[in-house]
């Protein structure tokens, strides 16, 4: 039968190529599509994780949501032993609020303790900055500015910030910082409103020592569900509270999920033209051969069978175009993955979302499958129409037809 | 063949005819005007039989022929083919029925065009779930048998009308059915083709016993018939043997 079916395809060769060309063409184009759009949203996540946030943050549970200097870890021997089997490496930080003061004005701002050494393993925020240096280890009272929070406060490489908070107690706390790099990342978050300072330093400034407010990791996408509820498990018995990158910037995950339900029923769409196209071969196909599948049915062939030759025939025109579509996309969204597509001419500030102005698809395996399989549903679909026709003639009908 | 105006629908004495049917009866409608194609039609088919089913057209030959394979169902009657009552039966078991007892041969060949001879011989056996090495090797005997060795490889467009034709006696003979309906399958050839065909017929029924109801008004098919049976309006009016 599938014999049969095949021959049935090659017969009329021009119109069985012009329906798997279609299906191959539309496929191509949506692997690329989908090449595209995971590339952007899977670096502009990845950047977000890898500048600042990491994957996952640990604090003490509440501290997220209020985020007080006294809502800390105070037992990070906890922290420790949890994370030794799952990661080699974690930036351990205090976050505070301050006011800024610089020669001409006063900002309010978050104060962040970090271990120099420690989170250039983690992040990458020391390659953010565009003048000066990051944190080193022997620095003390050294700071680093966003640039937009420089810019407000009239500061410059060299000048002195007056950092004003409270300590552990609750007692006001001062300090003059050195500033001794500028961060130009042209991220908002971090360009605006953002203090770095090291973290022994602030530690003791504020009567801290060996306390801290939050530990960030970073991991795979693949592994980031399963580490995160293995934390959960041995961390939030203990008061602590284990959250993902997105639990912590939901607006982002959300962002990207109602993209790809854009693209989603932009794919609906490309299937209601692939499924049209396969229908109408088939259906044309079919009815070319009413008298034949009239002489079959005499013959003592089922209406079953019949109808599994012509699903079997839309499904074949459907395999081929999806072998050759995805073929054809996949080396698409391999050749712009090592070429880029540059839209740094285009798109000045896309950085200020994460996105990187050279594009390099990718495209996710869920996303691979999923349009692969709609391709091959709506082939299969395509096919109720002929099966339809088919259960419905009658031998003596169809023998006698013209 | 027992041509038979009882008029009833008796069961009676099903065992050995290979068809029995009795007061079949099948009307057509077409907008207002309703044609009785087939009125009370009563007669047995022995085993061995080779029967010409001749009449003008309209007379209700293929109706007939269309009932007795299966393909159609009577407005009324009874009939019963191989000791089984086919009009009880559903239409997935009428196609299982047709596969395992009944052979066709058609007036315009209707050869799956993109099969070649042997296949299309074998597509029957294929059906039945015959192995692909024996199907072929039973397929190519029955061409050989036609007078078409040589040619098994060759599709319905590269043969002439009779030797399609040809590769549709194979086919309708190479499951071995009970019985072989042909619906005018002269009509498209030449008297002289068409002549051998009948020949070729006649010969696979004495050396191989195969039932044949041939529906024909070619004088050809009739003389070749060892039984003829003549229809009128839908009726069987005279039958004799030849």
């Amino acid at each position: 039968m599938l014999m049969l079916a095949w021959r049935n395809i090659i017969r009329n060769a021009r119109r069985s190529l012009i329906t798997v060309a279609a299906v191959s063409l539309g496929l191509a184009a949506l692997l690329f599509l989908w090449g595209f759009n995971d590339g952007v949203h899977n670096s502009m996540m990845r950047n977000l994780q890898q500048v600042i946030i990491g994957s996952i943050q640990i604090h003490k549970a509440g501290f997220f949501k209020s985020p007080k200097l006294s809502c800390d870890i105070r037992r990070p021997d906890d922290i420790r032993h949890a994370i030794a089997s799952y990661v080699d490496i974690s930036s351990w930080r205090l976050r505070t609020f301050a006011l800024a003061a610089g020669d001409e004005t006063s900002e309010g701002l978050v104060l962040l303790g970090m271990d120099p050494a420690q989170e250039k393993k983690v992040t990458r925020i020391a390659g953010k900055v565009s003048r000066g240096r990051f944190l080193s280890e022997n620095d003390t009272t050294s700071c680093v500015l966003g640039l937009t929070t420089a810019r407000n406060l009239g500061v410059s490489l060299g000048d002195d910030v007056v950092f004003l908070s409270e300590d552990r107690f609750g007692s006001l706390a001062a300090d003059k910082f050195r500033l001794i790099g500028i961060i130009d990342s042209g991220e908002m978050g971090i360009d605006r409103g953002l203090a770095i300072v090291p973290l022994a330093y602030i530690q003791s400034w504020l009567s801290m020592e060996g306390r801290y407010s939050e530990v960030v990791l970073q991991t795979s996408r693949e592994s980031l569900e399963a580490l995160t509820a293995e934390l959960r498990a041995r961390l939030e018995p203990m008061g602590y509270e284990v959250l993902r990158w997105y639990d912590m910037y939901p607006v982002m995950r959300q962002w990207v999920d109602l993209e790809n339900g854009f693209y989603y029923i932009f794919l609906g769409i490309v299937l209601l033209i692939v499924a049209a196209g396969i229908m109408n071969t088939v259906l044309m196909s079919m009815l070319d051969r009413i008298r034949e599948f009239g002489v079959m049915m005499a013959l003592g062939c089922s209406k079953s069978r019949l109808a599994g030759m012509v699903v079997s025939e839309s499904l074949m025109l459907a395999i081929i175009g999806i072998i050759i579509g995805t073929t054809i996309g996949l080396l698409l969204v391999a050749w712009f993955h090592h070429a880029g597509i540059d839209l740094s001419s285009q798109m000045d500030t896309i950085q200020r979302f994460y996105i990187n102005t050279l594009i390099r698809t990718e495209i996710d395996t869920d996303h691979l499958l999923n349009t692969v399989l709609s391709v091959l549903l709506a082939a299969s679909a395509a096919s109720l129409v002929p099966v339809w026709r088919v259960m419905l003639l009658q031998p003596v009908e169809a023998i006698h037809h013209v | 063949m027992n041509a038979s105006d009882n008029g009833t629908a008796s069961m009676e004495g099903w065992d050995s005819p290979l068809i029995q049917a009795r007061d079949l009866s099948r009307h057509f409608h077409s907008s207002q005007v309703e044609v009785v194609a087939l009125d009370g039609v009563n007669f047995d088919l022995q085993h061995g039989a080779f029967s010409v089913l001749a009449g003008r057209s309209g007379s209700g030959k293929t109706t007939l022929l269309n009932i007795l394979g299966t393909l159609d169902m009577p407005d009324a009657g009874a009939l019963n083919i191989s000791g089984r009552d086919v009009l009880k039966l559903s239409t997935a078991e009428r196609a299982d029925f047709r596969l395992m007892h009944m052979g066709f041969i058609f007036q315009a060949y209707n050869l799956i065009r993109v099969l070649s001879a042997r296949e299309n011989v074998a597509y029957v056996l294929q059906l039945r779930g015959v192995a692909r090495d024996e199907r072929l090797r039973i397929a190519d005997t029955w061409l050989a048998e036609v007078g078409l060795e040589g040619l098994e490889s060759r599709r319905p467009d590269q043969l002439s009308g009779g030797q399609q034709q040809r590769v549709a006696v194979a086919r309708a003979l190479a499951s071995e059915p009970d019985i072989v309906l042909a619906d005018e399958p002269t009509a498209n050839l030449d008297s002289h083709t068409g002549e051998a065909l009948m020949q070729l017929m006649r010969a696979l029924n004495e050396k191989r016993g195969t039932t044949f109801l041939i529906a024909s008004h070619d004088p050809v098919a009739m003389d070749a018939g060892k039984e003829l049976l003549m229809m009128e309006d839908g009726r069987i009016v005279e039958q004799h043997r030849q």
